[in-house]
């Protein structure tokens, strides 16, 4: 058998020297030479009708070579769900972050200052900022279809009946704000013509994708365009949706010139997409001894302008709403609304960080109100294998959030709760738990990856896929999992990634499923390799082999002979038969719920999250002062870049709860920077202890999970039980900043207690 | 150089100065950024832009030793200086050693703006402890790696 080395093992990345030294390029780093350098105008108003554009001061400016408006857009809409966004708008401005025109230059100054020379007539509307307000028939309208882009209502078991047993009711309202991604490189790309062919080369998650909205919008075969994503410096969900890819497909399809185009921090933080912010009703039954009974929840998730990935992350929150549970009912109402705020669409965790922050603020509710132990109340209602989950779907992949929640219930820190007082009488300190769970690879949707796997004349190996390489890691884990397969060493793995020139279409870059899926193909790709051997020999010997293995850098056939693999590489050559293999997977499918797109999933991931803050209760101050995250990962192909995952989206998951406070005023986003946007630093970040409960999945790659996204999910709520914990008040909204809290202990004689007891 | 256009009215100077030991002599207008100058004029594409405006340390360079923002710093104040970018640092140093050992890179943009600064703490704390390297780096923005592995990479390479 091969033997198993490279899965598992703690390999540094490849891709980890050439950045660290700064050699590596992203797209923000490519320069052409003679080429144009874009500029977008961007709107002014949150919500307006346009009545005139005039581009021609603009077009006469020194060095400007095009000015493009929606005139000289063949098909301008785009979108992943609903084609309604328009390339450059046309009718209406719908946010402040709305692409107007484009101007395109021989210099990046003149291309600036062109911009302030396009004269935009604008007949200013009311804009509708409030979901709330927005859902009412009399709001002003988004589109001319109505503020609602979806909604979905589920009635699952027998809720009334659930309620009227309840031995306790827990009603409560939950809010969450629009974080923004914040990746360290904005928006990218540049563009050239290469053999009559539009080749895009920018910052994105899917290369397969964003050739089909280019092509769709410029109304060309996909065969004329050419997408490469080379290494993205952060992506998170931002660049799920297409940014600059069109704009630039559009310049340099016009002018015949290469373009460039690069958003400035302040265009990422109001032209790029958020988190939905969301308001969530939960209501709670349950019995004295703390089983659930039934949830009521109603969540309006604010869409902003466009619907991008919305109805995909709506259903997200419906399915994972009511936490990691055994709810034996739910009534779930649900709606994505549209405002003139900015577009909402997939930031990691994709609305489950939301509804879980709700869901898990609800149990620590429920616990206090029946004096139980949060932790056991949870424990008690865990999901376990082979449970029927609140859709009445059976739960057979792995499910690890009771051994998690073991995991955390023996931790020092969960065994430290109760120490409240610091050596200051106006330090608290507390500690939290919350849980977590999400679906992942795409449920009900077809979802099928392709990889390609070249057997080079040297024998080494090279695979090809179109996943990206966003930060996660992806293609040193490919290596690691064809190295084992082929028993071959890592080195001696080449992987070619997002090229759609070059690389097969491996799907999307999200919901934390490309390596389960490029994982999987892989080892498709492998047994296909192994038919073609079996296949040779029969043509070599008259006779199919029964077995044939890889291993050591050969392969064997019936233990009776074996090649190298240069030797194997240049037989399969010479015979026609072809080096190269294709290996395709398929995610098993699951029948959707009506009503949903793609509720339930066949396989979740869990985690629970412990907390440890001080509370400043002079200032509202929260310090995060530890964070223990408790991951069911399956298997772990790589330690490090599997802890390097959560210990990110556990920072991300801080800057959530507390800081990271996206100021938008009718429709205006005024936190436009980075010095008034604040995301963690090295300072706010604490120690984080990752533990890996390791279940088997037996469907994924080696029995690995997803799990770029499951560190985030119960990290807010997780904080906010801690200083529930340390402080006795309870705050449902995030994100709780040092100001929010102070007036919330103000409100409940905190403040007022300690002065007094200081005099 | 490369064919970078200045604009029509731009007024451009020769300006010298030491860049990674060499002697450079560039021509751009004085009031381009440092970080200007050296991806778009030099296309030296180490120096990272993740604001443009001093907020996120991705542009991290050394003036005469001195951590600066290149975004923040103009050519003229550049003149007759010596600069250090990452490209002039050794790729064998045991900083970039540990940044690769420990995980300390996922998507990378950070990364060079982190190695200077620390460079420039090692520099003159060659054993730090976690709150100075956490102190030293906390105008490094980091999206990604939740510092962990950074800030266990610096003191790695301190104690080295
Ligand atoms: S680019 Fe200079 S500090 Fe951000
Ligand atoms: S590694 Fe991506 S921002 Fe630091």
């Amino acid at each position: 058998m091969t033997a198993q080395r490279a899965v598992g093992a703690p390999v540094a990345r490849r891709d980890a020297f050439e950045k660290a030294v700064g050699a590596a390029k992203y797209a923000s780093d490519l320069f052409l030479d003679d080429m144009l350098w874009v500029a977008v105008l961007r709107s002014k108003y949150p919500h307006a009708r346009i009545r005139r554009i005039d581009t021609s001061k603009a077009e006469s400016h020194p060095n400007v070579v095009a000015v493009f408006t929606h005139r000289d857009v063949p098909v301008n809409r785009y979108g992943l769900f609903k084609k309604d966004r328009p390339v450059l708008c046309d009718d209406k401005v719908r946010y402040i972050g709305d692409p107007i025109a484009l101007v395109a230059a021989e210099t990046r100054e003149d291309a600036l200052e062109a911009l302030k020379l396009i004269e935009v007539d604008y007949e200013p509307l009311p804009p509708v900022t409030d979901p709330i307000e927005a859902m009412r028939p009399d709001a002003p309208k988004v589109h001319d279809d109505g503020n609602i882009c979806r909604e979905v209502h589920l009635r699952l078991g027998d809720v009334d009946g659930a309620f009227a047993r309840a031995d306790v009711i827990v009603e409560n309202t939950y809010r969450t704000g629009a974080q923004i991604h914040a990746y360290l490189e904005t928006e990218a790309g540049i563009s050239y013509m290469e053999d009559g062919k539009i080749v895009v080369v920018a910052g994105g998650q899917s290369p397969y994708r964003d050739r089909a909205e280019i092509a769709h919008a410029l109304n060309l075969p996909e065969e004329m365009i050419r997408v490469v994503t080379p290494y993205v410096g952060g992506a998170f969900g931002g660049k799920d949706d297409i940014t600059v890819q069109i704009h630039l497909a559009l310049v340099t399809w016009k002018t015949g010139r290469p373009a460039r185009l690069v958003w400035s921090r302040e265009e990422s933080m109001m032209a790029g997409t958020k988190r939905h912010p969301a308001i969530i009703k939960i209501r709670t039954a349950a019995t004295r001894d703390g089983t659930i009974l039934a949830n009521k929840i109603e969540i309006v998730l604010d869409k902003g302008a466009y619907t991008a990935l919305g109805p995909a992350v709506l259903d997200v929150a419906v399915e994972n709403c009511n936490g990691p549970y055994r709810v034996q009912a739910s009534q779930i109402d649900a709606y994505l609304v549209y405002t003139n705020n900015m577009v909402a669409s997939a930031f990691r965790g994709f609305g489950a960080p939301q509804v879980i922050f709700a869901i898990e603020r609800q149990m620590d509710l429920l616990a206090k109100k029946l004096g139980m132990d949060p932790l056991e109340l949870r424990l008690k209602n865990a999901l376990r294998k082979g449970d029927r989950y609140v859709f009445g779907n059976v739960l057979e992949g792995s499910v690890g959030i009771a051994q998690c929640l073991e995991v955390a219930r023996s931790h020092p820190l969960w065994r430290s709760r109760g120490r409240n007082s610091c050596e200051w009488p106006w330090l608290r300190r507390g500690v939290g738990v919350a849980a977590a769970m999400k679906g992942y690879t795409i449920g009900a949707l077809p979802d099928k990856g392709v990889v390609a796997l070249e057997l080079l004349r040297d024998g080494r190996v090279l695979v090809k896929g179109s996943f990206t390489e966003i930060g996660q890691g992806v293609i040193q884990a490919v290596a690691q999992i064809a190295a084992d397969l082929l028993g071959v060493s890592v080195d001696d793995v080449e992987v070619v990634f997002a090229d759609t020139e070059v690389t097969p279409d491996t799907s999307v870059t999200s919901a934390s499923r490309q390596l389960f899926l490029a994982g999987n193909a892989v080892r498709e790709a492998v047994e296909a390799l192994r038919e073609r051997v079996a296949e040779l020999e029969g043509r070599l010997s008259g006779r199919r082999p029964a077995r044939v293995e890889f291993s050591g850098g050969w392969v064997f056939i019936d233990s009776e002979r074996r090649y190298s693999l240069q030797e194997l590489a240049r037989l399969l050559e010479s015979t026609g038969l072809g080096r190269q293999v294709l290996g395709v997977y398929e995610v098993p499918r699951v029948e959707p719920l009506p009503g949903t797109l793609e509720i339930p999933h066949l396989f979740y991931m869990f985690g629970v999250t412990l907390a440890e803050v001080l509370v400043n209760l002079l200032t509202g101050e929260v310090t995060v002062s530890k964070v223990v995250s408790i991951v069911d990962a399956g298997r772990v192909i790589n330690p490090i870049t599997f802890t390097g995952q959560v210990e990110g989206a556990v920072a991300q998951g801080i800057g959530f709860a507390l800081m990271e406070d996206a100021k938008i005023r009718d429709g205006y986003l005024l936190t436009r920077d980075l010095s008034t946007y604040l995301i963690p630093s090295s300072k706010d970040v604490p120690e984080i202890e990752v533990i890996p409960v390791e279940t088997e999945e037996a469907e994924g790659p080696f029995g690995a999970k997803g799990i770029g996204e499951i560190g985030i999910i119960s990290v807010a709520p997780a904080i906010l039980n801690a200083v529930a914990d340390a402080t006795g008040v309870e705050p449902n909204a995030i994100p709780l900043t040092h100001e929010r809290l102070y007036w919330l202990l103000k409100e409940h004689g905190l403040v007022e207690q300690l002065r007094r007891a200081s005099t | 150089m490369y064919g970078l256009k200045f604009p029509h009215s731009a007024r451009t100077r020769e300006i010298r100065f030491v860049l990674n030991g060499s002697e450079t002599s560039v021509r751009v207008p004085p009031g381009y950024t440092l970080l200007e100058t050296l991806r778009y004029v030099l296309r030296m594409t180490g120096t990272k832009e993740g604001c443009a405006r001093g907020d996120c340390g991705e542009c991290t360079v050394l003036v005469d030793g001195v951590p600066v923002h290149a975004c923040l710093t103009l050519m003229s104040q550049v003149e007759g200086r010596s600069v250090l970018t990452v490209e002039g640092i050794d790729r064998q140093h045991r900083l970039i050693r540990a940044f690769v050992e420990e995980g300390a890179v996922q998507c990378g943009h950070c990364t060079p703006g982190i190695v200077v600064a620390a460079y420039h703490l090692l520099s003159q704390v060659p054993r730090p402890t976690e709150e100075q390297v956490r102190e030293a780096l906390r105008g490094n923005l980091c999206r990604c790696t939740g510092y962990v592995k950074i800030i266990r990479a610096v003191l790695k390479a301190g104690e080295a």
